[in-house]
């Protein structure tokens, strides 16, 4: 009877605690679930450059959806090749590496052609502008595909992470949309610029019930993106569009937050063609990567937030790489080019851009508003940067012929991403650049 | 017997802690614990060196940048790398923001949902769920930040935001357009990284709050509703205010899932749902291509600043938890 008493009342004290003892199948789940759960954090969050390389891959994801989507017969073009660097490390290449290229390196090769098209086992990494990742993803697979040996890992962070990691040495090579101005050196020494690709930037707007085509022009447009112009059926734009039919929606004008290639065009040419307004605005006439009015509209990561942020939003206009918008099947803007007519972005009108660099070099590198009646105005190239002193020869050869066929072969995968394949004077400026290629002790890779 | 056992085991020294010097000295007969002393101390001294040394460098490297712009630091026009201008107030003022709405909605629905758990809830349910908690803040701020992204911030500019305008009260709060990114749309993002934090901690001290607080309660006639609000929750609320400047913490230094639904746009928010940005996004967004010199000492800057401000808001939290404490103290 005591003993009862004193049991009950043991069991009302300690209630809690027996409510908080799990029954034992529940606790094994509840252990399982939290070993899971370690794992998880463990993975996520262990290592901050993860954790930035997670940031990039926002991009990464959905932009190596590109060479699949667009292509329908070559599906297989691998997102999985280029996408998982982690930040790239200095490139350390094993022994047997070094030894089974000689043939070809020591002697001197000669470039893109005859020398044993078997390269040797290596990974090359590099980093850079995000505009370029499409092409980049598909022409380092087809690489891949014919060199069995050669991986290139490319971490599209942008052209100013491209600068600077090569800069500091840490990636084989870099890419930015533009090139780093005279002198090019880094920690290694000179740095070779080298032509690689012909892309545009589209005005992709997402206005329903108006078609793709609405003509804007230099004015128009510094007014959208200064906030000047708050309307889709603003006089100014009404003006430049007779016959359309423009709603009165709100024009959310979309920026990159981080700094961009297509930013610096987008500047270049409200500079040459918006008027004082822009320049007044963004206080000098000297571009920037870095987009000036942030205080305007909405600013989203990358061409794939700023892409995604047009998807979702009426009223929407941004500027993207061409192929994001090719990809995206946006509706771009016909921009007024310097011969006075309206041209949409188009694998030939960006072309048309491309053909009117002559003199083209690192140092004059800008066909932003060119002159012809065909050429859309917001073109430029891409520039892969290289140390001109390989102090690794293996490495040096390899990155050589990658180029090399990067700017020939390679640029038939350009026109389906929405990529123009380079004039054949910007293709000999790139052989030429890359023959400028050295070994450690100065002398010529290729001949 | 019993002589026999004492001499084998010797009982432990309880000797209190004392400097490195002492501490030696009264080890320097056993190797082991030696060993263990050393490691112990250089453990703590390097520790306090770590935490001295990142302030240094942070305060060193942007030095340059307080130097060139004084107390316009803080606010003065539109931050412009091109012009040479760095005002922080609008990522100040952004952080607060976005920060106070993650704790409005993330704290009555964290302390309401530890309660539920430890209370109201059968065990068969409040174990799983509990875990599913867990589970939810090991989940990586990216994609928090995606999900935000690509989720939530459709479905606000649809409906939650147009909505938000409608209520008479609030729609002083949420006024002009409905862009999709928003401070209110990144405030929603941060309480939902916040929730597990604030669930978890306040959960387990409920639970710690000792039985004989509730039988008072329950004696005195209170309903299970009325425990819980008289006994629980003032028995746990150490707990809970811990749980809650741990959230603060963790919402204002968040930067890539901000950046991700603010909008980043610089401009001085007039609602909440301007698009608008914080420190953390600032930083994200500038630092990886500023360029050596000012520019960069001004991101740095950046970080500094957002150190202050982490520090006052914890600092000024426990100051005010402790005056109320105070207060509740005399009046009770």
């Amino acid at each position: 009877m005591q003993r009862g008493a004193v049991r009950r009342a043991r069991d009302l004290r300690s209630g809690p605690d027996t409510r908080r003892r799990p029954l034992p199948a529940v606790s094994a789940l509840a252990l399982s679930l939290a070993a899971v759960a370690l794992v998880a954090a463990a993975c996520g969050s262990s290592t901050p450059a993860a954790a930035k390389k997670k940031a990039n891959s926002t991009t990464t994801t959905t932009a190596t959806t590109v060479p699949t989507i667009t292509s329908t017969t070559t599906a297989s073009a691998a997102p999985g090749t280029t996408t998982t660097a982690a930040k790239p490390v200095v490139h350390t290449p094993t022994p047997a590496a070094t030894t089974s290229s000689t043939a070809c390196s020591s002697s001197g090769g000669a470039l893109s052609t005859t020398c044993d098209t078997k390269s040797p086992s290596l990974q090359v990494n590099g980093a850079g502008a995000n505009s370029i990742q499409p092409f980049f993803t598909r022409v380092f697979y087809y690489y891949n595909q014919a060199n069995h040996g050669v991986s290139v890992n490319y971490s599209p962070a942008g052209s100013s992470v491209g600068v600077s990691d090569i800069e500091q040495g840490t990636v084989n090579f870099g890419d930015s949309e533009i090139p780093i101005p005279a002198p090019a050196t880094g920690t290694s020494g000179n740095i070779l610029q080298v032509p690689v690709d012909l892309g545009g930037v589209a005005l992709s707007y997402n206005l329903p019930g108006v078609n793709g085509g609405l003509k804007l022009d230099g004015p128009t447009l510094a007014g959208i993106f200064l906030g000047t112009i708050k309307t889709w059926n603003n006089p100014a734009i009404a003006a430049l569009n007779p016959g359309v039919n423009l709603p009165s929606t709100t024009i959310v004008p979309v920026h990159r937050a981080d700094s961009s290639g297509p930013g610096y065009d987008l500047d270049q040419y409200l500079i040459d063609t918006g008027g004082s307004a822009w320049t007044s605005s963004k206080a000098g006439t000297t571009p920037s990567t870095k987009w000036p009015i942030t205080t305007v509209g909405v600013g989203e990561q990358l061409n794939t937030g700023v892409a995604g942020y047009i998807q979702q939003t009426p009223g929407a206009i941004g500027y993207v790489e061409y192929a994001y918008a090719l990809q995206a099947s946006f509706t771009n803007a016909a921009l007024k080019n310097q011969a006075g007519s309206f041209v949409t972005p188009s694998q030939s009108s960006i072309a048309a851009a491309g053909a009117q660099a002559s003199g083209l070099s690192a140092s004059n590198f800008n066909i932003v508003n060119g002159p012809g009646a065909g050429t859309y105005p917001l073109a430029n190239f891409s520039w892969t940067l290289v140390y001109q002193k390989q102090s690794n020869t293996t490495l040096g050869v390899v990155l050589g012929k990658l180029l090399d066929w990067v700017t020939t072969t390679g640029q038939q995968q350009a026109a389906a991403l929405g990529y123009s394949p380079l004039p054949a004077n910007v293709v000999s400026l790139a052989h030429q650049t890359l023959l400028g290629l050295e070994n450690s002790a100065g002398k010529p890779l290729f001949s | 017997m019993a002589p026999t056992l004492l001499e084998e085991v010797p009982p432990p020294r309880l000797t209190p802690v004392g400097g490195v010097k002492e501490a030696l000295q009264r080890r320097s007969a056993r190797p082991g614990g030696r060993a263990y002393t050393v490691v112990r101390w250089s453990g703590a001294v390097l520790f306090a060196a770590i935490v001295v040394a990142l302030v240094v460098s942070l305060l060193a490297s942007s030095s340059q940048a307080f130097a060139h712009s004084g107390l316009s630091f803080f606010w003065s026009g539109t931050y412009n790398a091109a012009k040479d201008i760095y005002p922080t107030g609008v990522f100040i003022l952004g952080t607060l923001i976005t920060t106070a709405v993650a704790i409005i909605l993330a704290v009555p629905i964290g302390v309401g949902t530890a309660a539920f758990l430890s209370e109201f809830a059968p065990r068969w349910l409040a174990t799983p769920l509990s875990v599913a908690i867990d589970l939810i803040a090991a989940v990586p701020s990216i994609v928090v930040g995606l999900w935000g992204l690509l989720v939530l911030q459709p479905i606000f500019t649809r409906h939650v935001e147009p909505f938000m305008k409608k209520i008479p009260v609030l729609e002083w709060f949420f006024h002009g357009p409905a862009l999709g990114p928003s401070m209110f749309l990144a405030g929603t993002v941060l309480a939902v990284m916040i929730l597990p934090t604030i669930v978890a901690l306040s959960r387990t001290s409920m639970s710690a709050v000792a039985v004989e607080d509730r039988e008072a309660a329950r004696a005195l006639g209170a309903t299970r509703w009325q425990v819980v609000t008289t006994a629980v929750v003032p028995g746990a609320r150490t707990g809970i205010e811990a749980a809650v400047t741990l959230g603060i913490g963790r919402a204002m230094g968040e930067t890539i899932a901000v950046a991700m639904v603010i909008g980043n746009n610089y401009a001085l928010p007039h609602s909440l749902l301007s698009p608008g940005a914080t420190l953390g996004s600032a930083i994200i967004n500038n630092f990886g291509e500023a360029s050596p010199g000012l520019d960069r000492a001004s991101v740095i800057g950046l970080v500094v600043v957002l150190l202050v401000l982490s520090a006052l808001v914890n600092v000024g939290g426990q100051l005010l938890m402790r005056a109320r404490s105070r207060v509740v103290g005399a009046t009770t």
